[in-house]
């Protein structure tokens, strides 16, 4: 009840939150959805305390909040996965106590989940029409029938593909359209989709908006999940914000403004500041002549000065990323030098990259950063492990614990106990944990690839927090990233890269988003 | 459109290396492309062509079989041995096999679909059990064949004969089995919706659990479909040896396993066609085949061998690796 | 946590089934070997059976008390029982397992015997047992265990060399002394198969100058597989047509090299002589696609060991070109690296007239 102080927008549905009578089926209702007071538990564990959730019929509606704030969980429940343990949902003015999967389907209600549940080994034609094939119990496959139906598929949206190939071969932007017309093949009134932006460029953001649009236009009403504040201003009508299996607000979010977002979101008060770059007269770290690699990029010459934060964006495949990781040594260059403190080095393996004071921070953390399933302090002190080894290769445990836990207090990972496996520890402490290894190297230049991505907004600015810090201490910090806010606040200057050169180098003081974000398409 | 993705496919590498081969081992020889040669080779394919397409059912769903040599060799003996003087009607025979092969297939498939353990270890541990009962309790030895399954055995579909050498080949009456078989795999794979479950379990086990495929029993048939094959085919095998050997098969597994891969079938799940595995069984055999064909002497022969797999699993490889940068260039061109 | 015990339930049931039904099967073969009549299956001298003493009680301990071969082998050990009035007699576990081996060995010294005549299945695991029986003054002979350390003596059928020398010559007469041939092993590193032939290979040289051995390949592997060996020869015979004979070793070529040749319609023309049992290839025999099937008799071996057994009981003492009273042992040759293994000239060749004397 606490919440309702912050919802003005919908006292007048809660009045009758408590209303038990039974209504008509057939009386028409303003709301698709109402989920009123839904309690969830997990063993002994609170999900969702209470919450609600009220999405009008045909609008687009933001659900956001941390990880773990219970979103998923509302989610599954509202699909029929997950049974509740009370409260009641209301489906287009029909009131259920119990849902399973085929009545939220039947009542159209559909999911596209983060992973998109599609099939990357069959082709686009058969993920489109597979569902309907099972659910209608066929036994033979008909290659003209499901043609048909994923012809119909794709009319529905309204774009253009070859539905004879291989889905792995598609970008994810391809993927979830396919996937968003699979889902409105069952005459759907919602659609959920679960942070559908997280791993697609700005440009298929742009194009998923549209389609989006195009939905509400034919009526359904799409529930956006999600926690960038930009998407959620530019795409949706109304919002709701979950914190710790409660509802924090709800309303209009042309009420909501970026400090009010975040501080619903994180329950505390975040101002992030522009970073200021004062030491113009200071020396070169890292400076790039000529350097090409071949289907990466060519030619890219740039210089960096100690304490420099510089961001690099440009599309996926511009060859920001391939850029990276030669400066870190996992590719060689075929041509062009690499200066470190003005000095002409090798950097052919990632052993030379880190001798040179280079750390790498890679987009995909889970596979590429961490051991998943060791513990906490082997993780962060791997890099170091050689100077903490006896001459027999025994390793100092109480050293690298010492270590770990003085790495752990200085960039406020929370966790319970060093030797917990990393993989337990949230997507932002993984980060950090990540940074940690590094940090710990006294590294001279730190490039961090998409180090924000999947990273909740609280952690998100401990991360920006901790890197103008560091960069204050001298360190020089390369930033790649698709957010644009992201970069400006935080770096000093932007270099932009296209189809594999470097084609833009800009002082971000006064730099104006929209300019940057044209540059970079 | 067919065309171009026939020449990306691995199918048309591995069959070209088979043509390149095939015309090598002519020029050498001037025996390969003769009647009764290419029904030798036929024939030596026959066997191993049956085991792949249950052992490919098994690979696309992201599992891998290396029970059935055991449990063949278990059927094939208990059949043999145990039931000579109580029928006289080879289908018998081929029936009780199928009926132990179905049930070491379906203990394979339940512990493997319930309790989702890893299929090698569970396939190791029952292929274990078969061959120790088929010693322990069966007290296997080489024996001779039955008369019923020895006419069988000794039936030809036709002969080849050799106009020059004279010399003479029949073909065995276990090809047409093959064929049915094939097709059966084929049908399967490509005209059920029990062909697309397979796929679409090696896809992404979720996303088959979430369209509403029932997983379990897609996993458990294609387990007990491996291990019912796998009995007749043991039957099969002796009638072609015209005497029971109960080791005849060991270590079989990995040469229908390296037919797979080699023809494209993906380790992990999701990959592979009917064709591509019988394109890979095919190289191994004509290999296999015609090494004194070729010329190379018995100490070197391991070595060529080794070298064709790795040249085959290369081929399609690379294409792979070929596509996987044009994705990345279509990417990079989607975004000007 | 339940599924892991239904599982566990499971895997338990199989074990058990496993366990009673090799028990329900060593119970079934004991009236079997029973009911085997007293027959003449090998032909003896009078040095075979005469001595001094009767009331010796010797012991044959075999591999595999279930194997064909060793049946046969029963039969020489209760024919020389059944000739000489002494107490000898065989005993084998069940399945060809060492350990089991040891605990019947174990079993038959605690019987108060005087001479213990073994067949080991693991020449190393059978040693320490070995020595028990000779520290209690057993005589030990093995068969088939040359590498064994605590024994007196052992007998071998034959040397490796004689018994390649021995196939060659039945080629030779089959192939009517010319043309070329060619050998198979199961695998180019059998030491064994390889000394086999070898051996024929030194007797062709040195013998036959009309048969000459194939330049390439000389040699060629069946991978001890039926199948594979068939497929091999008809390789063979397509790429080399001149090639008209096959030296076969182990006991999966020599059928398999039959079938080739039966089904290129060589029969009398291409020829292949090798190790074989004849049980298996009886048919290929009778049907003209195998000439001979070489092996050792081990029923006469059986024999042979009872009688060294007796001989070196009553004080005897064996040498080089000792005779056993046995055609095939009746001079054995002593080795000349170990002065306790003796070998005969067991070898035998069964062909279309006489393969129906055996039933092994």
């Amino acid at each position: 009840m606490s919440a309702a102080s912050l919802l003005p927008i919908t006292s007048a549905a809660i009045a009758n939150k408590y209303c038990v009578e039974a209504r008509g089926g057939e009386e028409v209702s303003d709301y698709i959805i109402k989920a009123e007071n839904i309690k969830k538990y997990f063993g002994g564990v609170k999900a969702l305390d209470g919450v609600n959730l009220e999405i009008k019929k045909g609008e687009i509606h933001c659900l956001a909040g941390e990880n773990g704030c219970g979103k998923s969980t509302i989610i599954n429940i509202i699909s029929g996965f997950y049974t509740l343990d009370s409260g009641t949902i209301e489906i287009d003015g029909t009131k259920y106590e119990k849902m399973n999967p085929k009545q939220a389907i039947a009542n159209g209600i559909q999911v596209i989940y983060q992973d998109l549940s599609l099939f990357p080994n069959l082709t686009v034609m058969e993920n489109l029409a597979i569902n309907m094939e099972v659910a209608a119990s066929r036994k033979f496959v008909s290659k003209a029938r499901m043609r048909k139906i994923a012809e119909a598929a794709v009319a529905k949206i309204g774009f253009k593909i070859d539905l004879d190939e291989t889905v792995e071969n598609l970008t994810v932007g391809m993927r979830q359209m396919i996937a968003i017309s699979r889902a409105l093949l069952n005459d759907a009134k919602l659609i959920i989709m679960d942070e559908p932006t997280t791993a697609i460029t700005k440009r298929e953001v742009k194009s998923l908006f549209k389609i989006i649009k195009q939905l509400q236009a034919q009526g359904i009403a799409v529930l956006f999940v999600s926690h960038k504040l930009d998407e959620v201003f530019e795409i949706a009508e109304r919002f709701t914000i979950f914190r710790s299996g409660k509802n924090v607000a709800s309303g209009n979010t042309s009420e909501l403004d970026q400090n009010k977002f975040t501080y619903y979101m994180t329950g505390r008060e975040i101002i992030s500041s522009h970073y200021e770059y004062t030491r113009e007269n200071a020396q070169n770290v890292l400076e790039v002549k000529n350097l090409s690699l071949k289907n990466g990029f060519k030619d890219v010459s740039f210089s960096l000065k100690q304490g420099e934060i510089v961001g690099i964006t440009g599309l996926l495949g511009s060859g920001r990323t391939e850029l990276a990781e030669t400066l870190f040594g996992y590719h060689a260059a075929d041509s062009g030098e690499i200066f470190i403190e003005g000095k002409k080095v090798e950097i052919r393996s990632i052993k030379q990259g880190i001798e040179n004071g280079i750390g790498y921070l890679p987009s995909d953390r889970v596979t590429e950063g961490l051991f998943l399933s060791q513990p906490i302090v082997d993780n962060i002190s791997i890099e170091k492990w050689h100077d903490y080894a006896n001459c027999l290769g025994k390793i100092d445990r109480t050293q690298i614990e010492k270590m770990t836990e003085h790495w752990a207090k200085e960039l406020s990972i929370a966790l319970h106990n060093i030797e917990d496996p990393v993989g337990t520890l949230s997507g932002g402490n993984q980060q950090k944990c990540v940074l940690a290894k590094w940090l710990a190297l006294d590294l001279k230049v730190l490039i961090l690839n998409g180090p924000t991505v999947g990273v909740d907004i609280g952690a998100k600015f401990d991360i920006y927090e901790l890197v103008k810090r560091l960069a204050k201490h001298g360190l020089t910090v390369i930033i790649i990233s698709d957010d644009l806010p992201e970069v400006l606040t935080n770096c000093n200057r932007v270099m932009v890269m296209q189809s594999g050169r470097l084609v833009e180098t800009l002082s971000t003081q006064g730099l104006d988003e929209s300019r940057l974000a044209e540059l970079a398409n | 459109m067919n065309l171009q993705k026939t020449v990306k496919s691995t199918e048309f590498y591995v069959a070209l290396i088979i043509l390149l081969l095939c015309m090598a081992i002519q020029m050498k020889s001037g025996q390969f492309f003769t009647g009764n040669n290419l029904v030798d080779v036929v024939r030596a394919f026959s066997v191993p062509a049956m085991f792949c397409i249950g052992e490919m059912f098994v690979i696309i769903t992201g599992g891998v079989d290396v029970s059935f040599p055991a449990i063949a060799s278990l059927s094939m003996f208990f059949v043999c041995s145990e039931l000579e003087e109580v029928a006289s009607n080879p289908l018998f025979f081929f029936l009780v096999a199928m009926l132990i092969g179905l049930a070491v297939g379906l203990l394979n498939g339940v512990i493997i679909a319930r309790f989702r353990f890893p299929a090698l270890i569970v396939t190791l541990g029952t292929s274990s059990i078969c061959f120790g009962i088929m010693q322990g309790v069966f007290k296997s030895r080489e024996y001779p064949l039955c008369e019923p399954l020895k006419e069988l055995g000794e039936m030809k579909l036709f002969s080849a004969t050799n106009p020059v050498s004279g010399l003479t080949s029949n073909m065995p009456v276990a090809v047409i089995l093959m064929i049915v078989l094939v097709f059966l795999g084929w049908f399967i794979l490509n005209r059920t919706m029990l062909g697309r479950g397979i796929y679409a379990i090696g896809g992404d086990v979720k996303a088959a659990q979430r369209s509403g495929f029932n997983v379990f029993g897609i996993l458990l048939f294609i387990y007990a479909f491996s291990g019912c094959m796998a009995g007749l085919i043991g039957v099969l095998r002796s009638t072609m040896l015209l005497a029971v050997h109960p080791n005849n098969l060991e270590g079989m597994e990995m040469t229908v396993i390296a037919a797979c891969v080699l023809g494209g079938v993906r380790m992990t799940g999701g990959k592979g066609s009917v064709l591509g595995a019988l394109l890979g069984m095919a190289l191994l055999t004509i290999v296999d085949n015609s090494l004194i064909l070729l010329g190379i002497s018995t100490i070197w022969q391991k070595v060529f061998t080794g070298a064709i797999i790795i040249i085959g699993t290369a081929a399609s490889a690379m294409q792979t690796k070929r596509n996987e940068r044009k994705l990345a260039i279509k990417m990079n061109e989607g975004g000007k | 946590m339940n599924k892991k015990k239904y599982l566990a339930v499971a895997l338990g049931l199989i074990f058990c089934v496993g366990l009673a039904g090799c028990g329900g099967d060593s119970k079934s073969q004991k009236p079997d070997s029973a009911k085997t009549s007293v027959k003449k299956v090998v032909e003896t001298t009078d040095v075979a059976t005469k001595g001094e003493k009767k009331d010796w009680k010797i012991a044959v301990v075999v591999k595999d008390s279930s194997n064909g071969w060793f049946a046969r082998m029963e039969q020489g050990v209760k024919q020389y029982a059944g000739d000489t009035g002494i107490n000898a007699y065989q005993k084998g576990p069940a399945s060809t397992d060492a350990a089991q081996q040891v605990q019947v060995i174990q079993d038959v010294i605690n019987q108060g015997i005087n001479a213990l005549c073994v067949v080991p299945v693991d020449p190393a695991a059978c040693d320490p047992v070995l020595k028990e029986a000779r520290d209690k003054g057993i005589i030990v002979i093995t068969h088939e265990g040359s590498s064994c350390k605590n024994v007196d003596y052992d007998l071998e059928a034959f040397n490796n060399a004689g018994y390649g020398a021995f196939i060659m010559d039945k080629l030779q007469e089959s192939m009517g002394g010319k043309g070329v041939y060619t050998t198979m092993v199961a695998h180019l590193t059998n030491a064994s198969q390889n000394e086999w032939a070898n051996g024929a290979v030194a007797e062709q040289q040195a013998k036959y100058s009309g048969l000459q051995l194939l330049d390439n390949p000389k040699r060629v592997e069946s991978e001890n597989n039926s199948e594979k060996a068939y497929q091999v020869a008809k390789e063979v015979m397509k790429s080399h047509s001149e090639v008209k004979g096959f030296v076969g070793t182990s006991s999966m070529d020599t059928p398999g090299i039959a079938r080739a040749i039966n089904e290129l319609g060589l029969k009398g023309k291409a020829f292949v002589v090798g190790t074989g049992m004849p049980n298996e290839c009886r048919s290929l025999i009778k049907d003209g696609s195998l000439s001979y099937i070489t092996l050792w008799d081990p029923a006469e071996a059986g024999y042979a060991m009872c009688v060294m057994a007796r001989q070196i009981l009553e004080g005897k003492k064996i040498t080089d070109g000792a005779d056993l009273g046995l055609k095939s042992y009746s001079k054995l040759l002593q080795s000349k690296d170990n002065p306790t293994l003796f070998m005969g000239a067991g070898w035998i060749a069964i062909n279309k007239d006489n393969v129906d004397n055996y039933n092994f």
